[in-house]
């Protein structure tokens, strides 16, 4: 026992995926905000956008493909924990059908979350800023409400197991290759970000964000540029929605609050917003933390809910950073360009 | 038509008018819709618990309380971090953020208070309703307090909204100061005092429709958050800086939500009632797709004024 953690592999493997999926998150709403001054307040529309298009269609696959081996336990929803079980045998058999289709539904997501994108900022992309983040968190809002009560989609408010993607590998690997797969796409999405931030586009949004008016003057069209930049931020929330998916097994409803988007909106702020490694810090504080807090939550005797204190903790500490520190914990450094002395190098010899 | 779904939407339409004023006359202040206004409101909703079950007072006598409580916590909340992050000149998106965050924090202290109240003293926290008294007139027709209470209640604050605004010399620095914050400073208004009182009016009225909700439905401490998005709703309709299309924005969703609920509910359209949310969304997303500028930009009373003047002169 390290820290009273009862078991530290459990835990090390719990802060990776939940940081993998937490870093595609910030660094798309760095994308959007610290890079391109976008209110995005729905992040957890876009999120749940990903994973509500795993839960409603992993299953239901898999039983339209192999009907005849999987029987008949009553109505999908009921009985819905019964298929997912079914249908993680036939996966087990099938590497190359379980690794097709987490593949298909990764993409599913992405192209889900960036068509939830186009359509809940379309009302409000050419307001103001604030009539755009209402927008986006009502969006959210209505989209959890109707995955609750719709049952055709993830069950309402039973919510839906999802099938075991890598059933067909050991156990005692599985989860730490499944893991490895969240991290490695996690580190590609936040190279990605990294290498559009250094761009010419980069220096285009950033443009955008310091001087809105002067973009256009130079004959740029802001609101298709902040229009594909927010639809790319939540392609890749909706990556990460399907692989939390793929990771809990299960998606629900109510698992899609918009304290989510809050917690977000700590990260990059606390890490510092218009610098991707600061998002990635702000992702990791923020998930160390909360991880720890599960951990020890049995250990504080309170006549209350502990997540609660937490909350109003990290509530605290925006507000503060936002009065001392605005530009957070890493700020932004000014772009590379070539060094001095290389230029006046290569004049000299011409 | 149904008498007492008419009832439900005037009282539905009130306790809407209520908070939307307030959120309208702290938008104008700042430009930032406050995230935690209805928090403000779930606020004034435990004071008012509170007299209720530990000193036996009825939410109606209390409701000065609620008004007080709730108008100090948006004060203090101006004052400890709005005016400091707008003088040290943050972003819209960054104030937009810190009203976020005190959504939540102050979200969560009900929260814990409300389980403390559970735990520690052995009282309902959650779920509550108060009891209300009522007129019956006739066997069809029965008149709640809350419609008699809320209706006057709204009616005499809009009056007196429009009394301070327009007839008192410190209203109309108020809205000299709102118009144009710079030219009121050189002319020797407090614009800091204006915003202040501003905030503490609009966490009082929130308050007050707090207070009111019980009577009305069931309710936990997400109440607030889950009435925010209709009083969004309501103010963009209203135009988000008049105080009048606020009032007008805020009739329009009550009724619409109420009444609209109602006719999708049944057949032929047979939808369940939790898609009630939906319909504030919707027209949201019309006033943003249609008129963004709100009502209050369509109405004009003084053009109005003007040509019924014009045809009299004529």
């Amino acid at each position: 026992m390290i820290l009273g953690i009862a078991d530290p592999v459990r835990f090390a493997i719990d802060v990776s995926a939940f940081f993998s999926i937490y870093l595609m998150l910030s660094i798309s709403l760095n994308l959007e905000y610290g890079y391109t001054g976008i209110s995005n307040f729905g992040k957890v529309l876009f999120l749940a956008g990903g994973a509500f298009t795993v839960g409603a269609l992993a299953t239901r696959t898999i039983m339209n493909f192999y009907s005849s081996q999987i029987g008949n336990y009553g109505p999908y929803c009921t009985a819905n924990v019964v298929y997912a079980t079914e249908a993680s045998k036939i996966l087990a058999n099938n590497p190359s059908l379980a690794i097709a289709l987490f593949i298909s539904l990764l993409i599913l997501g992405a192209i889900v979350g960036g068509i939830l994108g186009y359509l809940a900022s379309y009302p409000a992309i050419r307001l103001k800023e604030s009539y755009l983040g209402i927008t986006l968190l009502a969006s959210g809002e209505l989209l959890r409400i109707i995955a609750r009560n719709y049952d055709p989609l993830i069950c309402g408010s039973l919510g839906v197991s999802v099938p075991d993607i890598l059933a067909w590998l050991p156990v005692s690997i599985k989860e730490v290759v499944q893991v490895g797969i969240m991290l490695t796409i996690a580190f590609i999405t936040w190279y990605f970000v990294e290498k559009l931030a250094r761009s010419p586009f980069g220096r285009l949004i950033r443009a955008i964000r310091d001087n809105e008016v002067a973009a256009e003057a130079f004959g740029k069209n802001v609101v298709k540029i902040r229009m594909q930049v927010l639809v790319a931020g939540s392609a890749i929330a909706g990556i990460a929605g399907a692989l939390y998916a793929f990771y809990t097994k299960s998606v629900y409803a109510d698992d899609f609050m918009p304290i989510r988007t809050f917690i977000v909106w700590v990260m990059v702020i606390l890490g510092g917003a218009g610098n991707n490694i600061g998002a990635a810090l702000g992702a990791l504080i923020y998930v160390l933390t909360e991880r720890l807090i599960m951990q020890y939550k049995h250990m504080i005797p309170a006549p209350f809910d502990v997540n609660y204190l937490s909350y109003i903790i990290f509530g605290i500490v925006l507000i503060l950073i936002l009065l001392y520190r605005p530009q957070g914990i890493l700020p932004e450094k000014p772009s590379k360009t070539i060094s001095f002395e290389k230029v006046i190098k290569k004049i000299k010899q011409e | 038509m149904n008498v007492t779904l008419l009832i439900d939407a005037i009282i539905f339409g009130n306790l809407l008018v209520l908070l939307s004023i307030g959120l309208t006359l702290t938008y104008i202040t700042l430009k930032i819709p406050n995230f935690a206004h209805g928090d403000f409101a779930t606020v004034g909703m435990y004071v008012a618990y509170y007299f209720l079950v530990f000193h036996k007072i009825s939410p109606y006598l209390t409701l000065p309380f609620a008004f007080l409580v709730s108008g100090t916590i948006a004060l203090l909340s101006y004052l400890l971090v709005f005016r400091p992050l707008n003088n040290r000149g943050m972003s819209i998106v960054g104030l937009m953020v810190a009203s976020i965050a005190i959504e939540v924090a102050l979200r969560s202290t009900l929260h814990i208070y409300a389980d403390s109240l559970t735990n520690i003293y052995k009282v309902i926290s959650r779920g509550f309703i108060f009891r209300d008294f009522g007129i019956e007139i006739s066997k069809t027709l029965y008149i709640p307090g809350l419609l008699i209470v809320s209706s006057i209640l709204t009616l005499a604050l809009v009056i007196s909204l429009y009394i301070l605004l327009t007839k008192t010399k410190f209203g109309i620095a108020m809205r000299a100061a709102i118009e144009n914050p710079d030219l009121a400073e050189v002319l020797g208004v407090d614009v800091n005092k204006v915003y202040a009182v501003s905030w503490f009016l609009a966490g009082g009225l929130a308050g007050l429709a707090g207070a009111l909700v019980p009577f009305r439905m069931a309710t936990d401490p997400e109440i607030g958050w889950m009435l925010l998005l209709r009083v969004f709703s309501s103010s963009i309709l209203g135009g988000l800086s008049s105080i009048y299309g606020a009032m007008l924005g805020g009739y329009i969703v009550g009724f619409a939500e109420v009444i609209g609920i109602q006719v999708l509910s049944n057949p032929p359209f047979n939808l369940s009632t939790a898609y009630r949310p939906a319909i504030p969304f919707a027209i949201l997303i019309a006033t943003l797709l249609l008129m963004p500028e709100g009502l209050a930009s369509k109405i004009k009373l003084e053009k109005i004024a003007a040509k019924i003047r014009g045809v009299r002169g004529q």
